[in-house]
């Protein structure tokens, strides 16, 4: 890309012209949608010109004015009095005069196509390209120079045969147009909400291999949990908190108007599982950022209503890129390549080694039940046995971490092609993803090919598709949570021993070697020689719009899309597997297709009601169905060893399971704009829902119709404000969404039959493996958002202010709940919860340096959320949601407290603050059960940078978050094993320990050195101990970008190419946890708030070239 | 706008109604499936010192430590959300038709086989308001005094047998233990009702012998022919024996050849002594250790493990482990209540002077009936010869003296009711016999003394908490220290 434009167009509509000079090169129309005519034919034949030029040839003969401000071209309708045709009046015929004038800005650049005009007289010209014109008036003529974006100046000529004018900007007129709900364009002065709108070309370079993770920072009040699963992973967004507790709380994503399927396949990790705790990708990792033109991010109700209740959590609306008519076959090439490297955030004590009671292993079989343990003597550079019974050096062993892992790398190829004949056009484009992990034998490869048409038929007709598929293939991932299959335990290897010493993790025979008492603790290079999983995925995404224009004004538009997955996994644990029945491995594995399908039918009107009115009104109806068909294949004990087959087991089982769900929705949006001040919008939906309809046909509360109105003024153009302070707007607005229930068949208790090999047996159904209680009294829920914004510009454009309070109650909510497994069950759905969001969001935007050479923008965003459950069911204070390994900790919401705190343990004192012992373990006791964190941060920030130089450009995004605290269970097993450095106390002297009995009375207990493990091993009961505060800031993204100067190289035609060096995760400038990254989820359910053995983060960084043909 | 939405709606993998026969056998394998690992092994037979670990996570059992896993709360979580909540479906499905009064009676009488083994373990429990949440959104069940549930139990018992009538119909092939014979039902209820009768004669030495009076007169199980057998037919992990398949899932397989026992475990040694010392032909039965990849079963190889090790003892391989052809078969049978334990009981009722019949006969009839059912319960291989009952029952002369004799009775109980630990573990507690040394490692929660109970699930603390605590305050600290009710100090 860059500033030449080459073109070749016959009879097409202005619209479809700057749409293709747009996608061509850097620069951007702005207009008001009303003020210029859009539809008016061109034919255009220029190569390789300048944008002053072109801009000159379309609309010198135009009643358009242009301006170009940096890379953006605003455009303005001129007055109607200069669209006639020029006639001198004969009255002033005596003195005329000739004066002639230069033009410029406030910069000094020359100003083409501002128009000069005698005052009160049609006589009038403008400025040619460099500025300068001419004009013939009476000498007491005054003269009126007028352009849009600019003040309009009248200087009286008082016989002056020259006036030289420099223009002043009226930056009031600067105005983008954004993409709302259902795809409808919308400026954004008429918006009554908040949008914020993420230009595609923010995501090409320093790329993430799930696009929402490269959202992270950019927008205030957008919360991404960039979780640390390795490529192919799922991505957790959260907009202004969380809203239901037991919804997903995520945004919708909207791909060109209609909604996609963002499952995450076979469910999200759980906090606490083991084996194959894997992650497996949800919907938004299938989309290649080379393919985006725009991310809008919808926060508040309004913005979703039409969306209906999938979007009470916002939505993400995805715009793709299309080709455009009449152009040739362009080419876009975008190459990077990044490698990704492990950080060792460990800090161990070195003092001393494994061991026990303060002694070093003298065999083999010591060596092996103390594998964890780091209870031994001083590292004195003597000699050990170690598990594998060898002789080794007793010294401190610092880097198994950077020994295990590999640097991983991540190479994105992707190719567009894109054109347009007569009548229609196309893009095409090709992606391959490959990552190599940073866990051994950890692959992810993926290809997304995109075909993007747009067709005319005849004159009212207009047809779009896009058609996407995708394939996947990612092969060992590894588990998290729990130690079993778990690789990330090489975390837990004693300080003396040398991970490569376990490598490659299994004997002759082909048997895991263990190298601690547990076989649940899996061998590291076992599992990632030996376990296999593989993730293989297709998916279709297929979308069909038919617009058919009845009027000038009205259009009805039906569309269709289908976002079809298939998705198989199955997990080896491999023959020799110690802790597998009969060590003869396990199989499991799933197969699933996922469909969602969404029939859309509106209708759209548009007209100037007065000269003042505008009225914009839609109305229409959607049905989704949606289908999860799983199939779960588990078995045990290979029967023939080393051959991993689900028909060579000693057991096994095949279960299905469907969950199909229909929601249909009518609903209506009215827009009403009053001049250009005032704007006024309103929608309504009523949705149905299938989850809520008794499936014995009895009445149920299925329906639930929600309103919502909103408003904006651009009070800037009402009041008299200082000639500093450009644009203004509030804008306030109140919306309802309605949600239904996620999941189907919970109304009613139904029974299944479970495979018996023996008499038949019958059980209550189960829910994704739990067991939920039926629940048949649930109705819908409603979120209700009031929301109050400003938006200001001030000095001339260099210093924007975006402003936004809100208060979300969601009530009735559908909540999820843990119930006591007294009641027969685990969990149920009650239809009582009450939550509450209130925040605040804040845009600084600016330039701080302008000028010629040097461009410095800059761009802060803030957001503060305080959430607050209110009220849970009757009678009940708290739901627990998820615990940790080991129950040590868990996540609750509970009334008064925000969403998801961490509730533990700690040390029970008494009201003096004594410590209460146990008298027969001689430890201290544990408290209660009580809150010991909160899960989730409720203040981000995102500082965004950019410099340029010429053809030099510096990117810096600095982004961090507060508030939140993370429960550790890696830190809980370090200071079990005695890796932690809270451990050293008490290894020489041991420790006094004193307080009182559960009586009261006085009671002290020593534990000698040789006994502090036993000591430390039960602090694991103290959970709050293992609380950190998660809070950081990290130095997220640097591109720095070189703009190939391509006029200067006459092969191959290119038109423009980049190269930049990219970086994402660089640095962590604040921190407070110890031995782990504060980013370490690895679920993207609402259980955040853990850390507990996920892959290591790592830092990546690497080139990316781009080339257009 | 609704239209068809009932049939999306609706599962297409499930019906809508109960089964009440299919539903019952479910609940009949849940009952004895639940945490035979966690719970049989690692706590309860540990703690009666039949299972030995040298590790520490699963050492609850053996050395009353607890780290982490669910070992004092498996059970209590499983057996709510199976076999409980079942048993409570059946007897709602078949509680109003008159017609079904024999499967309500049978049913009636499982659901207080469940429940008396979970109170066993935990004392307090929710009983009248369990599983009520469906039929009554009762999302907080109250926890019951131990008192109260024993004597609902009783009383459950009582008016099941009173209400059997022959002429209706009964459960089937479902009915895992006597195919819907209701005769043989009532006597499986006269003998439960004398096994909890009998349980309360250290705090309520009156009421036991009121109801364990009740039972004998009603007819106990005092004939193998009778035995509550379950047997397994394999194939499926549920048809599997329970005990068999976990104690292979956790330690012992032939892969591991007795080396590397997955959770560290083996025979205890007090267990393995004493049926080497009394020359107990049952042990050739069940144990046996590796010899050159083989299982052999050789009295004088025969070793148990010491409980209370913290380290793997050198001769942990060649120790004695359950017999993987034997007691670990995959399809070998389990017995729920049998005629051994029947005749223990009598024979000690039979002391107290609550039953005319001779202590001695009903003592050396309970030894026979044990091993007679060795082969029954696994295979010919683990049969033992009358010769050899005989030759045992002949070195094993009937004491005299009240203490005496009660410590001959609970601990052959010990060895006879094997591997039924949640029952071995019960009888120890009431009857302190045999005499257990218990071990006394650091770090042990217990100040060196064999745990008297499990502790809560932590989701009862978390979302049950109101009724928890009032239960923690009315039994005391939710600890494996603290007794039951029918658990008195002595």
């Amino acid at each position: 890309q860059g500033d030449a434009i080459s073109l070749d167009i016959k009879n097409q509509k202005l619209s479809k012209v700057l749409e293709d000079i747009e996608q061509h090169s850097d620069y951007n129309f702005v207009y008001k949608l009303n003020d210029i005519n859009t539809d008016r034919p061109i034919s255009l034949q220029v190569n390789k010109q300048k944008i002053e030029r072109v801009l000159k040839m379309l609309f010198d003969d135009s009643d358009v004015n242009y301006r170009i401000i940096d890379t953006q071209v605003f455009l303005k309708r001129k007055s109607s009095i200069i669209s006639e045709p020029l006639t001198n009046t004969t009255e002033n015929k005596n003195f005329q005069t000739l004066i002639k004038g230069f033009i410029k800005d406030e910069s000094g650049t020359p100003l083409p196509g501002i128009t000069v005009m005698e005052k009160g007289t049609a006589n009038g010209t403008s400025t040619d390209f460099d500025g300068n014109y001419e004009i013939t008036v009476p000498e007491n003529a005054v003269l009126v120079f007028s352009g849009v974006g600019f003040k309009t100046q009248e200087v009286p000529v008082n016989s002056k045969t020259s006036i030289d004018i420099q223009m002043m900007n009226d930056v009031e007129e600067l105005e983008s147009v954004v993409v709302t709900a259902l795809g409808i364009k919308k400026e954004e002065r008429a918006l009554t909400y908040a949008v914020s709108e993420v230009d595609g070309e923010s995501f090409t370079q320093a790329k993430e291999v799930n696009l929402a993770d490269a959202l992270s920072g950019k927008i205030a009040g957008v919360s991404v949990s960039n979780l640390s699963t390795g490529a192919g992973g799922s991505s957790r967004v959260t907009i202004r908190g969380n809203t239901s507790l037991s919804g997903d709380n995520q945004p919708l994503y909207v791909i060109n108007g209609m909604p996609m399927d963002n499952t995450t396949l076979g469910g999200s990790a759980s906090t606490s599982g083991g084996g194959f705790n894997i992650d497996h990708g949800d919907g938004t990792g299938g989309i290649n950022p080379d393919d985006i033109e725009t991310i809008s991010v919808l926060k508040g109700a309004t913005a979703a209503a039409l969306y209906g209740s999938r979007a009470s959590n916002g939505a993400i609306i995805i715009t793709t890129k299309k080709g455009t008519l009449n152009s040739g076959i362009g080419i876009e090439f975008n190459s990077s390549f990044t490698i990704d490297s492990p950080m060792d955030l460990t800090d161990w004590q070195y003092e001393y080694g494994m061991g026990n009671g303060g002694e070093k292993p003298i065999n083999q079989s010591e060596a092996v039940t103390w594998g964890r343990r780091n209870w031994g003597a001083p590292i004195d550079g003597s000699t050990f046995i170690a598990f594998d019974g060898l002789e080794h050096p007793y010294t401190a062993k610092k880097d198994n971490i950077k020994n295990f892992y590999n640097t991983g790398s991540t190479f994105i190829n992707t190719i567009a092609l894109s054109g347009g004949g007569e009548t229609t056009s196309y893009r095409f484009s090709v992606s391959d993803t490959d990552n190599k992990g940073v866990i051994p034998n950890n692959t992810f490869n993926r290809r997304i090919f995109s075909l993007n048409m747009s067709s005319k038929i005849g004159e009212k007709l207009d047809l779009e598709g896009l058609a996407q598929f995708n394939t996947s293939k990612a092969y060992n991932k590894a588990s998290a949570g729990d130690a079993t299959g778990n690789p990330n335990w090489v975390n837990m290897l004693a300080n003396t021993v040398d991970v490569r010493w376990l490598d490659p993790g299994y004997d002759e025979q082909g048997n895991e070697i263990q190298w601690n008492e547990t076989p649940y603790a899996s061998n590291p290079y076992f599992v990632v020689n030996r376990f296999q999983n593989k993730e293989d995925k297709e998916r279709y995404l297929g979308q069909f719009a038919l617009t058919y224009h009845l009027l000038e004004n009205l259009s009805v538009k039906g569309s269709v899309s289908k976002d079809f997955t298939d998705f198989s996994f199955t997990a080896i644990l491999p023959t020799g597997t110690q802790y597998t029945n009969n060590a003869a491995g396990e199989y499991h594995g799933f197969d699933v297709t996922v469909s969602e399908l969404n029939s859309m039918l509106t209708a759209n009107y548009n007209a100037d009601l007065t000269d003042n009115i505008n009225l914009g009104a839609v109305a229409g109806g959607n049905i989704r169905k949606y289908e999860n068909k799983q199939t779960s294949y588990d078995g045990t004990q290979f029967i023939i060893p080393f051959f991993y087959s689900f028909t060579n087991l000693e057991t096994s089982t095949a279960i299905p399971n469907t969950r199909r769900l229909t929601t249909n929705s009518l609903f209506a949006s009215l827009d009403l704009s009053y001049k250009n001040f005032l704007y006024l919008n309103a929608t309504a939906r009523e949705d149905w829902f299938s989850t809520l309809t008794a499936s014995d046909g009895s009445d149920s509360d299925n329906n639930i119709f929600y309103p919502s109105v909103g408003a904006g003024l651009i009070f800037t153009e009402v009041l008299n404000l200082p000639q500093w302070f450009s644009y203004g707007k509030l804008r306030g607005s109140w919306a309802q969404v309605g949600g239904g229930l996620p999941d189907p068949y919970t109304l009613n208790e139904s029974y299944t039959m479970i495979p018996s090999s023996g008499q038949p047996l019958q059980q209550v159904t189960q829910v994704s493996g739990q067991r939920l209680l039926a629940n048949s009294n649930l109705r819908p829920y409603t979120s209700t958002t009031f929301e109050l914004g400003l938006e200001t510009k001030m000095f001339q454009n260099r210093l924007g202010l975006d402003v936004a309070v809100y208060k979300k109650t969601t009530t009735d909510d559908i909540v999820n709940a843990q119930i006591p497994v007294t009641t027969g069950y685990e969990y149920t759905y009650f239809n009582v919860g009450k939550v509450e969001n209130k925040g605040i969001e804040l845009l600084l935007s600016g330039k701080p340096i302008k000028n010629e050479n040097f461009v410095w923008e800059a761009s802060y965003n803030m957001a503060y959320n305080k959430n607050e459950v209110i009220q849970l069911a009757e009678g009940i204070n708290t739901i627990s949601v998820a615990n940790s390994v080991g129950n040590w900790a868990e996540i609750h919401h509970e009334v008064g407290e925000p969403f998801g705190i961490i509730k533990g343990y700690s040390i029970l004192r008494d009201e003096n603050g004594e410590i209460v012992f146990d008298t027969s373990s001689g430890l201290p006791m544990k408290s209660e059960l009580k809150k010991i964190g909160n899960s989730v941060a409720p203040w981000s920030m995102g500082f965004n940078n950019t410099f340029r130089y010429k053809n030099l450009s510096l990117n810096i995004l600095v982004d961090g978050k507060f508030g939140n605290d993370i429960f550790s269970v890696l830190n809980v097993y370090a200071t079990r094993f005695g890796l932690s450095k809270r451990t050293l106390e008490g290894r020489v002297d041991g420790l006094s320990l004193s307080g009182v009995d559960m009586q009261g009375n006085p009671y002290s207990n020593y534990i000698p050195s040789t006994d502090i493990r036993n000591y430390y091993q039960n602090s694991k009961n103290y959970s709050d101990q293992f609380i950190y505060d998660g809070s950081f800031v990290k130095l997220r993204q640097v591109i720095l970008s070189y703009n190939i100067p391509v006029e200067k190289i006459k092969l191959f035609k290119v038109q423009a190419a980049s190269l930049s060096f990219v970086a994402r995760n660089l640095l962590t400038l604040y921190s407070k946890t110890d031995n782990f990254d504060p980013e370490s989820s690895y679920t993207n359910s609402n259980a955040q708030g853990f850390e507990s053995f996920s892959q290591p983060r790592t830092r990546s960084y690497g080139l990316n070239l781009k080339f257009n043909f | 706008c609704d239209e068809g939405f009932d049939e999306v709606n609706t599962n297409p993998d499930a019906s809508t109604s109960i089964e009440a026969e299919y539903m019952f056998t479910k609940a009949m394998y849940d009952a004895l499936n639940n945490s035979t690992g966690t719970v049989y092994e690692f706590s309860a037979g540990g703690f009666v010192q039949h299972f030995a670990t040298y590790l520490e996570v699963p050492g609850l059992g053996d050395k009353y430590v607890y780290t982490s896993g669910a070992y004092p709360y498996a059970y209590f979580n499983g057996a709510y959300v199976d076999g409980v909540n079942e048993i409570s479906k059946v007897l709602n499905a078949v509680e109003d038709d008159p017609d079904e009064v024999n499967k309500y009676a049978i049913a009636l009488i499982w659901q207080a086989y469940i429940f008396h083994r979970i109170t066993d373990l935990y004392g307090m429990i929710p009983y009248s308001e369990a599983t009520t949440a469906y039929a009554s959104s009762n999302f907080a069940p109250v926890y019951d005094t131990q008192q109260t549930i024993y004597l609902s139990m009783l009383s459950n018992l009582e008016s099941a047998i009173s209400s059997f009538d022959a002429s209706k119909e009964s459960f089937n092939e479902g009915d895992l233990l006597y195919a819907g014979d209701t005769s043989k039902w009532e006597k499986f209820a006269n003998s439960l009702m004398l096994r909890l009768a009998m349980r309360l004669t250290k705090v309520d030495p009156t009421t036991a012998q009121q109801w364990a009076q009740k039972a004998i007169a009603g007819g106990v199980i005092e004939d193998e022919t009778d035995d509550a057998i379950i047997d397994y037919v394999g194939g499926q992990v549920i048809n599997s024996n329970p005990i068999s398949f976990q104690l292979r899932n956790n330690n012992y397989s032939a892969s591991n050849q007795g080396t590397s026992n997955t959770e560290g475990g083996k025979y205890s040694d007090t267990f393995i002594g004493y049926l080497k010392d009394s020359d107990d032909p049952r042990l050739n039965s069940i144990a046996a250790v590796w010899v050159d990849g083989v299982q052999v079963t050789d009295t004088d190889l025969q070793q148990g493990m010491p409980n209370g090790l913290n380290n793997r003892p050198d001769n942990f391989a060649s120790l004695s482990e359950p017999n993987l052809s034997t007691i670990l078969s995959l399809s070998s049978s389990l017995m729920v209540i049998g005629s051994s334990e029947m005749n223990l009981l009598l024979a000690e009722a039979s002391i107290r002077g609550w039953e005319s019949g001779d202590a001695k006969s009903y003592y050396d009839k309970a030894i026979h009936s044990s091993m007679n059912t060795m082969g029954r319960l696994y295979g010919t291989e683990a049969s033992i010869s009358e010769e050899a009952i005989e030759q045992y029952i002949a070195t094993k002369p009937f004491p005299t003296g009240f203490d005496a004799q009660m410590e001959h009775i609970h601990t052959q109980f010990w060895v006879s009711v094997f591997p039924d630990e949640i029952e071995v573990y019960s009888n120890w507690r009431r009857t302190n016999y045999p005499v257990l040394t218990p071990v006394n490692v650091t770090g042990n929660l217990t100040g060196g003394t064999i745990p008297r109970r499990l502790t809560y699930p932590p989701g009862e603390i978390s979302v049950n908490s109101e009724n928890y605590n009032q239960a923690i305050s009315a039994q005391g600290v939710d600890n494996f220290t603290t007794r039951i009710w029918w658990d008195v100090a002595e």
